[in-house]
């Protein structure tokens, strides 16, 4: 027992600011939501108007939830409830894999596997540690709905459904560390099955049918094969439902076992997908620091177009089945405006337009990943192997950005070309191809920020590039994506690059703010690049 | 242009801590050139510096005619190097990574010839190209590094610590093929800790302690810095059978032992003597650097010791200096 409580003390230290940025975040979301709601849709009759067009539009249900209802935290758990399990699944599944196949890879398992804790019990008190994150995240989640002045009742349901999906997801994560053999894979793979868990919630909810009264919906089949589904089952604040969060919980406890049965029969460092052999010589290609940088990013670049495809042929597709609905009346369309933080004409339009940042944010994380991976080179000492050779440092970073703004174009083109596809197959003329571009183009400037602006910061401060990178990200989905729904100033949105991406109108579109951000991403992607000439690399 | 490598009052600090303080190192063409010196001290933080990877605080470096922080590029172009700690990509295999930086260095023109020296280093080295980065020991990663850098010709080698994992059977492999490539007019800079690699392998040596050379030269004109240690069975000698020993140093008798400490450029003085005395289980054992600094330079240099460090009282503090991990540097 002194061993396992060791061990999660280790645990706890190593994660201590990590853990608390992931609470507080969740919790802070949970605050502002039902704060922005109270401000935003303060009386009933606003919230029964808002949840009758959401009803009518699959794809707000598909990004929100499942209506239960105009009461003020029901209106509330429905907008919020599936991000805020979306980013405890995230949270669980990276401290998991963090703390296990991580670990094996670097070899310090290794060392902590000769000593009595032996090679079970670090995984039991990953398990501990995990399940203490969660504990404190489904209370961050009670504190923040309750302190705007939700139901105690409803608020602790909220709050023990996020955190069972996490335990959920803890387990999986765990199961998934087992197979993989190298934690980058392992932390894709667990990350892609939260992200599959959001999006089969979400296409049950969208394929659901309206309960009497316009309030109320009942969930497609689809929400049942998610773990974030089953915690929208317990109805917090309409219905309180404990036993939908068995599920989870019992999803978890599976996997865990299974994981555990794994960890007792195979060698400590193993994995039951081995790696597979490499080439004894280098493809012909392989011959320049670009060449290098691709190799090592084509993974991840991938990983982002393929998301960037499906949320492209979502766009498309959804915009039709709005039209299909009934000729939109201008009121919804002004409500939809409200609702989405967007801009257009049609209800196809709003549609692209929403899902088009969704496509731009995914850009932006693509282009600091470029980025990241500079750094990592950095820090693992690869670089110094590659430096020594004929490269200059500033080729080197050159390379590294000019890749970064490929991927950029290529992740945001592919979502055009999704798009596009589905317009064009379903007949859906409501919005023409060279909006639907233009839509598409928009979303560069703010993605390139991402790729300049942490260029700058790995130059200037090496140590801060991987955590200021991803903070500056989620600070600029955070104001510029919800902020509006938030109920944050307008001059603080203003900081967000996403609040100046244009929204194309045909002529009547505003590029100012594409240009500026322009401009912003060249003079920094150059200061970047100057100084670099002046900076060591590797330095401590 | 004789001297390949040249540092002059070469500087680097990194916040208090002065990595170097004033190295001036001088490297001859076709030489192996040993740089000795323990953990520590400075010789990875002056390689990274000769490469262009750090800048000098002060002081100036010259390799191959360059000024290596500014001209990098074209430097690299004709040397090889090979980090101490030898860090690889966990998804490219080994063969990758050594065609990687052999075309980088430009060394693949004629490709058939590459390929050549590739698979015989292989061979040599006993080394499987085709598995991933990651999958590699210790031993391996540095392999990587070795046949990568002997891969292709260079005028210059930088060596940080070449033979750290590697096996005796392939130190020998690693001396043989280094040797070849001296043979071909490349010029080494070979920094180690162990004095007896660099015994067998230098022309001549600079000593590194606290970011200063210390002391250098061939190493015969070092020989009187070292004193070998002697051992044999008491077996019912006497002191005044031992006094015959004549001027040796450090006499013991313990554990029914003899031990004593000689020059070692004056051991044979004292071979007639044990011969004479006819002792049994002798062995006469190197000295080791660690012992050597502490001879030599653990007193003088306390001075510039106590600076950066805790104050340290006699011999003893500067051991704990000398071998306290101070990091790589």
């Amino acid at each position: 027992m002194g061993v396992l409580l060791v061990l999660w003390g280790q645990r706890l230290r190593r994660d201590r600011w990590q853990l608390l940025s992931w609470v507080v975040a969740i919790g802070a979301f949970a605050m502002f939501a039902a704060a922005a709601v109270t401000q935003t849709y303060g009386n009933v009759a606003s919230r029964t108007e808002i949840l009758q067009v959401a009803i009518a539009t699959p794809a707000i249900l598909l990004l929100r939830g499942l209506p239960r209802g105009a009461d003020q935290g029901a209106f509330t758990f429905f907008l919020i409830y599936a991000f805020l399990a979306l980013l405890a699944g995230l949270m669980s599944t990276f401290l998991a894999v963090r703390h296990t196949r991580a670990e094996e890879e670097t070899g310090a398992a290794e060392l902590i596997a000769a000593t009595p804790a032996g090679r079970l019990l670090p995984t039991a008190a990953t398990l501990l540690h995990g399940a203490t994150a969660n504990v404190l995240v489904a209370l961050a989640v009670f504190a923040g709905f309750l302190s705007q002045g939700l139901e105690p009742q409803g608020s602790l349901i909220a709050g023990a459904a996020t955190g069972a999906v996490g335990l959920a997801f803890l387990g999986a994560g765990l199961l998934v560390a087992q197979f993989m053999g190298t934690s980058r894979g392992a932390n894709g793979v667990s990350a892609a099955l939260v992200v599959l868990a959001y999006v089969l919630r979400g296409i049950g909810d969208a394929t659901g049918t309206p309960g009497a009264g316009g309030t109320t919906m009942t969930e497609g089949a689809a929400s049942w094969l998610s773990p974030i589904g089953w915690g929208q089952q317990t109805f917090a604040y309409s219905g309180n439902r404990g036993w939908p969060l068995l599920l989870p919980v019992g999803l978890g406890a599976g996997c865990l076992a299974a994981a555990w049965f794994i960890l007792g029969t195979r060698d400590a460092g193993a994995s039951v997908w081995g790696t597979r052999p490499g080439r004894a010589a280098a493809r012909r290609g392989l011959r320049s620091p670009v060449a290098l940088a691709l190799r090592l990013q084509a993974g991840s670049i991938t990983g982002w177009g393929v998301s960037g495809l499906a949320v492209g042929l979502l766009a498309g597709s959804l915009g039709n089945a709005i039209a299909a609905i009934d000729t939109p009346d201008t009121s919804i369309t002004a409500m939809l405006r409200l609702m989405l933080q967007s801009q257009g004409t049609s209800l196809t339009q709003l549609m692209v337009s929403v899902l088009f940042s969704m496509a731009g944010v995914l850009a932006a994380a693509c282009a600091l990943q470029a980025v990241i991976r500079l750094r990592q080179e950095e820090a693992a000492g690869t670089a110094e192997l590659l430096l020594s050779a004929p490269v200059g440092r500033v080729r080197w970073l050159a390379g590294y950005l000019l890749l970064g703004a490929a991927a950029v174009v290529l992740v945001v083109g592919l979502t055009g070309v999704g798009a596009w596809a589905t317009l064009t197959g379903s007949g859906d003329e409501s919005m023409p191809a060279g909006a639907l571009w233009q839509t598409a183009l928009a979303q560069l400037p703010a993605a390139l920020i991402y790729l300049a602006v942490p260029a700058l910061v790995f130059v200037l401060w090496p140590a801060a590039t991987i955590a200021g990178s991803w903070a500056l990200l989620a600070l600029g989905v955070m104001l510029g994506i919800f902020g509006a729904m938030l109920g944050i100033d307008q001059s603080l949105r203003d900081l967000s690059p996403f609040a100046h991406t244009p929204v194309p109108q045909g002529d009547a579109t505003d590029w100012s703010g594409a240009w500026w951000m322009l401009l912003i991403a060249a003079v920094a992607a150059a200061l970047a690049v100057g100084l670099m000439r002046r900076r060591e690399v590797g330095s401590p | 242009m004789n001297t390949v490598v040249q540092t002059v009052g070469l500087h680097k600090h990194f916040g208090h801590v002065r990595a170097l303080d004033g190295l001036d190192l001088e490297v001859q063409r076709g030489e192996i050139h040993g740089f000795l010196g323990p953990n520590g001290a400075g010789k990875s933080t002056t390689l990274r510096v000769l490469l262009g990877l750090a800048r000098a605080t002060s002081g100036s470096a010259t390799v191959l005619g360059y000024e290596p922080w500014t001209q990098a590029v074209e430097l690299h172009g004709r040397l090889a190097y090979v980090p101490g700690d030898v860090r690889l990509w966990p998804n490219l295999s080994g063969g990758e990574t050594i065609d990687l930086l052999s075309r980088l260095r430009g060394g693949t023109a004629d490709s058939a010839a590459y390929r050549r020296r590739k698979n015989h280093l292989c061979q040599v080295f006993d080394f499987d190209p085709a598995k991933k980065g990651r999958a590699y020991s210790k031993g391996n990663r540095q392999k990587v590094a070795l046949i990568a850098a002997l891969a292709t010709e260079a005028e210059l080698y930088l060596l940080d610590e070449p033979t750290s994992g590697l096996d005796p059977l392939m130190e020998e492999v690693f001396r043989r093929e280094l040797l070849a490539a001296v043979g071909r007019g490349a010029t080494v800079l070979l920094s180690s800790h162990i004095l007896s690699e660099v015994e067998v392998l230098c022309h001549r040596v600079s000593i590194i302690r606290a970011g200063r050379i210390v002391d250098g030269g061939t190493l015969d004109s070092l020989r009187h810095l070292t004193r070998s240690e002697v051992s044999f069975a008491a077996d019912g000698l006497d002191a005044q059978a031992l006094a015959r020993l004549g001027a040796v140093h450090d006499l013991t008798l313990d554990a029914g032992r003899v031990r004593f400490t000689a020059d070692s450029d004056r051991i044979a003085e004292v071979l007639p003597a044990l011969g004479t005395l006819g002792v049994q289980g002798l062995t006469i054992v190197p000295p080791s650097l660690e012992e050597l600094f502490l001879r030599h330079y653990g007193d003088t240099s306390l001075g510039a010791e106590t600076r950066a460090d805790t104050p340290a009282d006699g011999n003893h503090g500067s051991r704990r200096h000398l071998l306290g991990a101070r990091g790589r540097s």
